[in-house]
């Protein structure tokens, strides 16, 4: 059986040792070529120092460019319970782009700070990006511990600073960790250096974390694409989460009217079932106005139907958008006009600074946090409950910004 | 104490992608060798010690002969020091052992029929380059904390290993990241300096024609390698 996997990326300013930790959990799990280690560890010593374990990830990634490894944005390792895949972001414009478009999905978040630097204004800025995608799974490690002489008093001063900031922005870590990726205190191993800190390491809290949640196993969401009539009436659409079977009671929305499955029609097979991901057919008992852009769901877990958005958009299109413009929402296969009500803030992609408050435009790579209003209600979800649904692009003829949902009235 | 680190074939772009912020300073940027006909390392040196062009005068050596260029210090801008120290610069007093067994290792190396054989060769060059590099390191370290009213270190990692495996740009990163750290160890004002950059061409390395300056003090905006004569001394006397 395949073993679960679990997707995080690693942020935090430049200089507090992300590299250095990913090369040290690369290194303690095994999970790096045979020969390379060997082979970094002689170009330090050439060098007269000891290894250094931030340039793992440069040797890897040099591999990659020479095309002996296919994949350029991701780095994979495991433990005997699960796989990881640490998300690689060549930069923030390219991760924040990936994680609105749903390219790449984490999971979680390492959030690193450097225990003798503190909390620093990129450090903020990370912290806000991981707020703004709805990262709920969060472990901060406070590193280069060694630096500091393992102090128990800088390690609560960097953390008492960090929790503060992080409360503003209503973030609220799982873990927080001591660690120093180069020594390796506390990222697969525990360590006697530190012996006030009884917590978990590293691997351990993410060992925790949950893996996203099986499109199967969510609440059904059926979306209508067609209907046709035939000898019957088939409504034709996809199943974005959840399992549509022969004879379920359903609703259908935003008209809120209910009837039952009276047949799951699939092309010359015999079905009773679509499973998460299948386009297929149904049939139903009473003849009801459905419509292209209705969902189908089960009674017993609604989405919401509302007017109101909230939600942060990438914007990806060279002419901005200006304060009152009209613009397609298309979400799933809904789709209806709107208008940005409300630009609450807009932020610089490249840099992650706050370009502007209640705003009137947003330009091209900007990141925004925009309230949507749409001419008729639509049918959507929180991303972080049902993300088919709390994931939509505005548009014109093309496509011209990317957004989740965060908040529904 | 005027420190200067030489570094041979420093490139501008790699610095700045590498993030060396102990070799970028607060000023930095490239300098223009565009008057040379070629970057020749030995004649830019050459030119940077003496204040003046000295591409017609090295030349005039040969292409063997002009690595055994050596200028009197009276001929050079370091005569206005009164305890001036010059760690292995082309030119004045560099090692010949160490750099024509490069310049011979490189020959065999692109001389090679099979691939093993070149392997053993890289291997052979790259293991001579660091452990001079290691050396010069320690010396140049050591005498950070003597009393030298000047102190010139030059390095030739970056070209020496450069040439042979430019492409690999992990190794390359480790390199500069080595010599940012040595200019970190630096406490007084500094320059940085090199010859000329270097192109990478597949795995290999090629001079670029401009090279890279540093300086914590002033903006020397697109300078000329013989420029760097007159603003050091203009500094020393400033002192």
């Amino acid at each position: 059986m395949e073993k679960e996997k679990l997707k995080f990326v690693i942020v935090g300013h430049i200089d507090h040792g992300k590299s250095t930790l990913i090369g040290r959990l690369l290194f303690d799990t095994n999970s790096i070529p045979e020969g390379k280690i060997e082979e970094i560890k002689h170009l330090c010593e050439s060098l007269g120092k000891d290894i250094e374990f931030g340039y793992i990830m440069d040797h890897l990634e040099e591999e990659r460019d020479q095309g002996i490894t296919i994949d350029t944005a991701q780095t994979f390792f495991n433990t005997k319970k699960r796989d990881y895949v640490i998300i690689d972001a060549p930069g923030h414009v390219e991760f924040l782009k990936n994680m609105i478009s749903g390219a790449s999905q984490a999971e979680a978040a390492v959030l690193i700070v450097d225990a003798e630097e503190g909390v620093k204004e990129q450090t903020k800025r990370h912290a806000y990006i991981l707020g703004m995608l709805g990262l709920a799974q969060v472990i901060v490690v406070i590193n280069k511990m060694d630096l500091v002489d393992h102090s128990q008093e800088r390690f609560e001063t960097v953390k008492k600073e960090l929790i503060q900031f992080l409360s503003e922005i209503n973030i609220k870590p799982s873990y927080i960790i001591p660690i120093s990726a180069k020594q390796g205190d506390f990222i697969a191993n525990k360590s006697l250096k530190m012996d006030w800190y009884n917590g978990l390491t590293v691997l351990e809290a993410l060992g925790t974390f949950r893996i996203k949640e099986n499109a199967n196993d969510k609440p059904l969401r059926f979306v209508i694409q067609d209907i046709y009539n035939f000898d019957k009436r088939i409504i034709a659409g996809r199943v974005e989460s959840g399992t549509i079977r022969e004879g379920d009671e359903i609703k259908v929305l935003p008209s809120g009217e209910n009837t039952r499955v009276k047949s799951v029609e699939e092309f010359l097979k015999e079905v009773t079932e679509a499973e998460a991901g299948k386009s297929t057919g149904i049939t139903t008992e009473d003849k009801l106005f459905i419509d292209r852009g209705d969902v189908i769901v089960h009674d017993s877990d609604q989405p919401v139907v509302t007017d109101l958005i909230k939600a942060n958009l990438f914007w990806m299109d060279k002419i901005p958008y200006k304060n009152g413009t009209s613009v397609w929402f298309r979400c799933a296969t809904q789709e209806v006009p709107c208008d940005i009500e409300k630009i609450n803030r807009v932020i610089n992609s490249s840099t992650l600074e706050l370009i502007a408050e209640d705003a009137l435009e947003i330009r091209n790579r900007e990141v925004a946090e925009v309230m949507i209003r749409t001419n008729k209600p639509v049918v959507v979800e929180n991303f972080n409950k049902i993300e088919e649904l709390g994931r939509f692009v505005l548009g014109k003829d093309d496509t011209i910004a990317g957004g989740i949902i965060t908040e529904l009235e | 104490m005027i420190v200067v680190l030489a570094i041979d074939a420093l490139e501008h772009t790699l610095v700045e992608g590498f993030n060396c912020k102990n070799l970028m300073q607060e000023f930095h940027g490239k300098t223009d060798i565009s008057e040379f006909s070629e970057p020749r390392t030995m004649v830019l040196w050459s030119s940077f010690m003496t204040g003046k062009n000295m591409e017609e005068e090295v030349m005039a050596l040969g292409d063997e002969g002009m690595w055994h260029t050596k200028f009197d210090i009276k001929n050079t801008f370091f005569d206005q020091f009164k305890d001036p120290k010059i760690i292995d610069l082309p030119g004045f007093n560099y090692i010949r052992e160490q750099h024509d067994k490069e310049r011979i290792l490189l020959k065999q190396f692109f001389d090679a029929q099979s691939e093993d054989e070149k392997k053993s060769i890289r291997t052979e060059y790259n293991n001579h380059a660091f452990e001079h590099h290691r050396k010069i390191k320690q010396e140049f370290i050591d005498a950070l904390n003597e009393d030298y009213d000047f102190l010139l270190g030059y390095f030739s990692i970056a070209d020496v290993i450069g040439h042979l495996n430019f492409g690999n740009r992990a190794m390359m990163k480790m390199i500069y990241k080595d010599m940012d750290e040595i200019a970190e160890t630096i406490k007084n004002n500094y320059i940085v300096l090199s010859d000329h950059g270097m192109d990478k061409i597949g795995m290999f390395g090629d001079h670029s024609n401009y090279g890279f300056w540093s300086s914590s003090v002033k903006d020397f905006g697109n300078p000329k390698i013989t420029d760097f004569a007159e603003i050091i001394k203009e500094n020393q006397q400033v002192k």
